[in-house]
């Protein structure tokens, strides 16, 4: 598959952003976004309607759990997949309640974080050469 | 952070004790038997008194009379026992000298000696002392296991906190490793420059699994590991672990295999923490195997337990350490055979998490050679 979709990458540590970053380069040719808090994320998905939004949960300013409630209520169709560093479940259950799609653990070696990259993207825009959903329509 | 007892001091200066007699005249002479040891003593006249002055008083050591008008001491020292429980100062019973079954009712209401009417001033503060000095030694052991206890969860508190801020960075810096070793996709390395990388890597690896130890042990020494059990297919555990556990196999030549897998569809499980106990078995297998081996992870059902063995062909348990294996920060004289790096947490915190499903695990030698580790889960009734 490959992946050239829209996607909004938040994360307040620049170096989770970088590895990330680089894991989703491997499925495609994505256009990302970068975002260092819960604010930065609002705006920017307001700006650039990205296709699938990653979102770190603690964060300075505005924390993942606010901006995912602030982001569905923008857009209810809006993908949004947590990033977490500890499979806190209360924090998963919480987000998956406010309309969150998954979550991707960040200290996940490179290869299975692509696998579950992968399998979510999949998922979200059908397995054949997916970008955005809109695309997908197309034969 | 300073668990330092005093040293035992035999004087009784500033201790209290509370006497409690409806005879005038024996309140006079317990009290100037006791003064001259610089006790601060408090006189009440019956059980109703005893009872009131205990908690503004709180003393160290009751003298309570038996036969008193209204309530009798020994229902008095009852009351005080519901009342404190073990926190309650000793109870002293002053009886008269031949009641041998007062002395038996009085112990079994909670006092823990008697003394005898009349009063030998020498006995009455021997006695006194021996209990006085107890009392004193429960209060710095209660003090000591506080201060020890708070100390413990402080120490747990801080390992969660730097594991937890260490893994981040740990993960990054061996995800962006492997990105720059990996076959040129982000530019060409020289040999010598992939030697540097994969040494940035195999030790942000080992990092990260030392970090991610103390994290469980943390979590499970401060009582928070909670199973979170949830129908799930163990075989497709089993298939996730093995597949993933392939890719660093192989960088040792080594290979898992997956067979006779026999295992009801659904499992009530906690899936995460269970795929943990599996990848920590098929991660020692490949540790301590010399490379090209072969692991084989096997799983089978009867009525009461499912059973996932792993099977090596590594050295096996030296006889006489077997008992080390699943015991915290304990490693065996065996070391792995690559070079790699062991905590000695990885097989303790599978225990516990086996044991948190009412499970078992354990290991034995095989005879041809290798060693099997083993564990099972107990079926749904």
């Amino acid at each position: 598959m490959k992946f050239n979709g829209k996607v909004l990458l938040t994360d307040d540590e620049a170096h989770i952003r970088k590895f990330i970053g680089l894991v989703l380069k491997r499925l495609g040719s994505p256009v990302i976004i970068e975002a260092a808090n819960g604010q930065e994320a609002v705006a920017l998905y307001t700006k650039h309607s990205p296709d699938l939004v990653l979102m770190d949960v603690n964060m300075p300013v505005m924390d993942g759990v606010q901006a995912l409630t602030q982001i569905k209520k923008d857009d209810p169709d809006a993908l949004v997949i947590m990033l977490t560093s500890l499979t806190n479940r209360q924090v998963v259950e919480q987000c998956a309640n406010l309309g969150a799609l998954d979550y991707l653990r960040k200290d996940l070696p490179r290869d299975e974080m692509i696998t579950q990259l992968t399998q979510i993207i999949d998922e979200c825009f059908g397995p054949e050469d997916s970008a955005p959903a809109e695309a997908v329509t197309t034969p | 952070m300073n668990p330092t007892v005093e040293p035992q001091k035999p004087d009784l200066q500033g201790r209290k004790v509370l006497i409690v007699d409806d005879d005038r005249l024996n309140l006079r002479i317990l009290t100037r038997i006791l003064k001259p040891e610089g006790l601060i003593i408090e006189q009440g006249y019956s059980g109703e008194d005893a009872l009131a002055q205990y908690a503004t008083f709180m003393p160290d050591l009751v003298l309570l009379d038996v036969v008193m008008p209204g309530i009798s001491g020994f229902e008095t020292c009852r009351t005080l026992k519901a009342r404190y429980g073990d926190d309650l100062a000793p109870v002293i019973f002053i009886t008269a000298k031949s009641d041998a079954e007062d002395v038996v009712e009085g112990l079994a209401a909670g006092g823990v000696d008697y003394l005898p009417k009349p009063f030998r001033g020498r006995e009455a503060m021997a006695r006194l002392r021996v209990h006085l000095q107890n009392r004193r030694l429960n209060e710095d052991q209660k003090k000591l296991v506080s201060q020890l206890s708070s100390a413990n969860s402080a120490k747990n508190k801080l390992l969660g906190m730097v594991a937890h801020d260490l893994r981040n960075p740990l993960a990054t810096v061996r995800g962006l490793a492997e990105f720059l070793k990996d076959d040129g996709k982000e530019g060409k390395l020289t040999a010598d420059q992939i030697d540097l990388v994969d040494n940035i890597y195999s030790v942000s690896q080992s990092m990260l699994e030392m970090v991610n130890e103390l994290l469980d042990l943390s979590v499970i020494e401060s009582g928070e590991l909670k199973i979170h059990p949830k129908p799930v297919s163990l075989s497709e555990v089993l298939e996730r672990s093995v597949t993933l556990n392939n890719i660093n196999a192989a960088k040792k030549g080594s290979h898992i295999e997956l067979k006779n897998v026999d295992l009801p569809a659904q499992l009530n499980i906690d899936g995460p923490k269970i795929k943990q106990v599996v990848d920590n078995l098929i991660t020692n297998a490949i540790k301590f195997s010399p490379p090209n081996s072969s692991v084989t992870v096997e799983a089978s059902q009867t009525a009461k337990e499912c059973t996932v063995a792993v099977l090596d062909h590594g050295p096996g348990i030296p006889e006489g350490e077997m008992h080390k294996l699943f015991k915290d920060f304990s490693q065996t004289s065996v070391a792995p055979t690559a070079g790699e790096k062991s905590t000695g947490l990885g097989l303790a915190i599978c225990r516990k998490i086996v044991e948190a499903h009412g499970g078992t695990i354990r290991a034995d030698n095989r005879a041809g050679g290798g060693c099997t580790f083993m564990f099972s889960i107990p079926q749904p009734v």
